[in-house]
């Protein structure tokens, strides 16, 4: 798929920093995922329809969705009054995005590692949502602030080629 | 919000629809279900997540809420149904194999 004739796209969108916000961002970083991974939404017409299965739409709205509640729980405290700003940039085969807030710093590196043999007793409840989203991504950036940057960039496998260009109908 | 889930309790069983999206958002409302789930002490409960199109670690921690509650109380539970991009975390989490996915 062309992306403005092979140029980079970039999108940008500020959303008040709260979860309130949190599915019109998802949709706008659902749908960039989209025009990278050239898959086709189930049903276009329902607002309502969650449609991430295709691999690389799944891995970025997953991480996104992860990020996304960080910095309006950790660094907004729930509270209003601050904004996310996002900042997508969709390339041939390419998504990164770029989340920034003004909010309290994140402490990336106290994050707690999941346990390495998981059974009942140790299913975690909590402390998973930075292992989805860099276990999803290519790479997870964090710069703290202000303001606070988080970098997510995923590339589309090459086993996976977009609609529209060679190894796909 | 809509609340994403459906509850049927027949004797001491339930079963419980989730749909939709569960997330940061939605899971507080099956939080507090599940509560009232696991305050009586079900002998079974079976979650279906087939409706279930989108997770996040919010709605994760509360079906690991779900599973430990019932679990402790000497329930069995069943979660079944799950596909796409909740089965994906569950993958990622590791915890279909603890599920039985």
């Amino acid at each position: 798929m062309a992306i403005l004739g092979g140029m980079a796209a970039s999108i940008q969108l500020t959303v008040p920093g709260t979860l309130r916000y949190r599915n019109i961002a998802v949709r706008v970083v659902a749908e960039a995922a989209r025009l990278v991974s050239g898959s086709v939404q189930r049903d276009p017409t329902d607002l309502l329809d969650h449609d991430v299965r295709d691999p690389f739409d799944l891995a970025v709205v997953s991480a996104f969705m992860e990020i996304f509640n960080n910095v309006a729980i950790h660094a907004y405290k729930r509270k209003d009054g601050g904004l996310i700003d996002i900042s997508i940039t969709v390339a041939e085969r390419e998504l990164t995005i770029e989340i920034k807030d003004h909010g309290q710093a994140f402490d990336l590196e106290g994050v707690a590692p999941l346990p390495t043999e998981l059974d009942e007793s140790t299913l975690p409840e909590g402390g998973m949502g930075i292992h989805i989203a860099k276990t999803m991504l290519d790479e997870v950036t964090y710069e703290p602030g202000p303001p606070n940057l988080w970098r997510l960039r995923k590339r589309l496998p090459a086993k996976q080629v977009a609609v529209g260009t060679s190894g796909r109908s | 919000m809509a609340t994403p889930y459906d509850i049927e309790n027949i004797g001491t069983e339930s079963n419980l629809k989730v749909r939709g999206s569960l997330d940061i958002n939605t899971a507080p409302a099956l939080a507090e279900e599940i509560d009232r789930i696991i305050a009586a002490k079900p002998t079974k409960v079976v979650c279906d997540l087939s409706g279930l199109d989108l997770i996040d670690s919010s709605g994760v921690a509360a079906l690991v809420k779900l599973y430990k509650g019932v679990r402790s109380t000497g329930g069995a539970i069943q979660i079944i149904g799950a596909r796409d991009q909740p089965l994906a975390i569950f993958k990622l989490l590791r915890m279909d194999k603890v599920f039985n996915l």
